[in-house]
């Protein structure tokens, strides 16, 4: 009890406060920003928790990546470009409700889900969490190949119109993940010689080419001021948020769930959990037809998926000392500078700390809803601002943000080159999420194959040998076997048997 | 006739991969190497644009023999303008060095916004401004080292 008191008193103090409203602001100013992520506001954020206290810098983190992976919503419902990668997997509802007059709404919704989803994250890495990370440390290569091969099949699925151009679509991505040195051999592919391309592209400027650069193009060639978001005045905040949690409350738990779960699997982020929760919404749903006309529904699954995600991560982090994501692999080298080492021993050993970390993330999780109440009201700029002004300064922020991953004109190049071919496929329906996911997970899945490859000496069995890694397989034979069965029952039904046809006279 | 034409484009990209992964070196304890994932994803692109192209050979068909009137006109000078973001990218790429990433950024914002028909005293104060604020805030506060350039070097803070 004695921690407990502790712990909150580490938080509630005058300066760990201010830090969290500071952080939260920050982290909302970047993931607004498109191109900028939540791991580079964290990364950008580690050099001033070298001077604070271990509670103020890792409330500073918590508060930065949530308010950050909100914030990416904004721009994803005002101008159809995702703040951050964990909003490009339902930027297109959010959209078109934008274009319905519902941004307010949309981003209330938003803004609701992520915090429960962010609680929810937190609540499972309070109770749960040293035996939901020892489930995540018994995945080998053979289920990260199956994980992989299910959030890939998912977004061919779940592509609206056809499955041909986002299958093509998920090849451009898949291809793009090949570049680079072969992790097996060494060998470099697709580099042209060009030493920036040997560790691989980063997936920053192919989002930002593809959504950014991608609907400047179009501006520019439609002619017209036209797409922008009507202003509704009875559009307000909050006043839609409690019905739609209330009659979507099954998604907002499932993408919790959800969210978490893959949060804590290595390797696997708030980006990852908001694409396969947006599918699973999509398959159970009973309105599948609504889905990319705008329906909030898309919405609710996927933008509680991506919060609960962050506090997903932190499980194996804090239990292992593995990062979820890249967000908490910075986190854990601010952990052991603070002297928390991060492992079993955090939860005998850290005392008051410990529960300061967890009411850290309630409150972070908590103010998110003011201040992004507050940042939803001032986001009126987007709407207000012509686009013949708004489109040049985004196009100057898509040139900063893909320098600024690396500091290389090389990632420049790679904007410039998938905006264009983005848009040649846009232009012509293709839809661009396979070709994100393809890219975010085709390296796992080659490595995750080559791993299990030399593992079992080249024996293809062996992926179904060990039973997680074989329910997996199965689901996703499963997934691609559904469109035929459905085919086949419906027409089962549809053609009633012939001997019971009367006989016309 | 756009889409036949681009599952074209996909079987002759997903060819040209397809025999660029067979120049990489295959591994001694693998009948396999870094070549699999590539040629597979070449073979996928070849397929699917096949499949593509194919399920749109009868649209063809028809474009081709109706009358030419009803085909719609192609708005290549739109096309030309939504390719003048790319032309100032590859301005910010080549000039940045010399001109600097704010002047770059301004004359690019500015181009962008007098084509749209903004009033152009609006288009140099927004463009001058933005651009020197995205300068300072990502040089000064985030610390991304971007060109300051030859020409105005002395003159910036």
């Amino acid at each position: 009890m004695d921690s407990f008191l502790q712990g909150l008193a580490m938080v509630f103090n005058v300066q760990t406060m201010l830090v969290i409203v500071a952080a939260a602001v920050f982290g909302l100013f970047v993931g607004a920003i498109p191109g900028l992520t939540a791991t580079m506001a964290v990364a950008l954020l580690v050099p001033i928790t070298f001077y604070m206290d271990a509670t103020p810098a890792i409330a500073a983190i918590v508060a930065t990546s949530a308010m950050a992976i909100f914030a990416g919503d904004i721009p994803g419902t005002y101008l159809n470009i995702p703040g951050t990668p964990a909003s490009a997997a339902y930027v297109g509802e959010s959209y078109r409700l934008a274009q319905k007059g519902r941004a307010r709404e949309t981003l209330g919704t938003n803004l609701v889900c992520s915090v429960i989803g962010g609680l929810f994250g937190t609540l499972v890495l309070v109770f749960v969490s040293p035996s939901l990370a020892e489930m995540a440390l018994n995945f080998s290569s053979f289920e990260y190949f199956w994980l992989a091969l299910l959030g890939l099949s998912s977004s061919i699925f779940i592509a609206i119109g056809s499955r041909v151009k986002a299958f093509l679509s998920l090849t451009v991505g898949l291809l793009l993940s090949t570049v680079g040195l072969d992790m097996m051999s060494g060998a470099p592919r697709f580099t042209f010689g060009v030493p920036d391309l040997m560790a691989g592209i980063n997936f920053i400027p192919v989002m930002i080419g593809m959504f950014a650069l991608n609907e400047i193009m179009m501006f520019y060639g439609s002619r017209a001021e036209a797409r922008s978001v009507p202003v509704m005045a009875k559009d307000s905040v909050f006043a839609g948020a409690p019905k739609h949690v209330k009659t979507y409350w099954r998604n907002v738990l499932r993408g919790s769930s959800l969210g978490t779960l893959i949060g804590a699997l290595p390797g696997a982020g708030a980006d990852i959990a908001a694409w396969i929760a947006y599918a699973l919404g999509k398959s159970r749903s009973k309105e599948k037809e609504k889905y990319g006309t705008g329906h909030i529904e898309g919405i609710v699954d996927a933008s509680s998926a991506n919060n609960s995600g962050i506090s997903g991560a932190w499980v194996p982090a804090l239990v292992f000392g593995i990062p979820g994501d890249t967000i908490t692999a910075i986190v854990i080298g601010v952990l052991y500078m603070k002297g928390m080492n991060p492992g079993p021993t955090i939860f005998m050993n850290g005392g008051g700390q410990v529960y300061a970390l967890f009411t850290v993330f309630f409150v972070a999780n908590l103010i998110m809803l003011p201040i992004g109440y507050l940042a939803i009201r001032a986001s009126k700029v987007f709407i207000l601002t012509p686009r013949k002004l708004l489109m040049p300064v985004i196009l100057s922020f898509c040139i900063v943000g893909a320098f600024a991953i690396n500091n290389s004109i090389t990632d420049i190049w790679i904007m410039l080159i998938i905006g264009m071919v983005a848009f040649v496929l846009a232009r012509n329906d293709f839809p661009m999420a396979p070709a994100i996911l393809g890219l975010v997970l085709g390296g796992t899945l080659e490595n995750s194959f080559m791993s299990s490859m030399l593992k079992s000496n080249g024996d293809l069995l062996a992926f179904f040998e060990r039973p997680i890694s074989a329910a997996l397989g199965a689901l996703v034979i499963l997934i691609w076997l559904l469109p035929s069965l459905i085919r086949l029952v419906r027409r089962l039904r549809s053609s009633p048997p012939s001997s019971h046809k009367p006989r016309s006279s | 006739m756009r889409d036949f034409l681009l599952g074209l484009a996909f079987v002759i990209g997903g060819g040209v991969v397809i025999a660029v992964a067979q120049t990489y070196p295959t591994m001694p304890t693998l009948q396999f190497g870094p070549s699999l994932f590539p040629s597979l994803i070449g073979g996928g692109m070849v397929i699917g644009g096949l499949v593509l192209a194919l399920t749109r050979v009868g649209q063809l068909r028809i474009a081709f023999a109706g009358p030419r009137a009803q085909t719609p006109r192609y708005d290549y000078r739109g096309l030309l303008i939504s390719l003048l973001p790319c032309a100032l990218i590859v301005f910010y790429i080549l000039a940045s060095e010399w001109l600097g990433a704010p002047l770059c950024m301004a004359v690019s914002m500015l181009i962008l916004m007098l084509l749209r028909g903004a009033r152009p005293w609006l288009s140099l104060i927004v463009s001058l401004v933005v651009a020197t604020a995205i300068y300072l805030l990502f040089s000064r506060y985030l610390l991304i080292p971007l060109p300051e350039g030859t020409l105005l070097s002395q003159i910036l803070p």
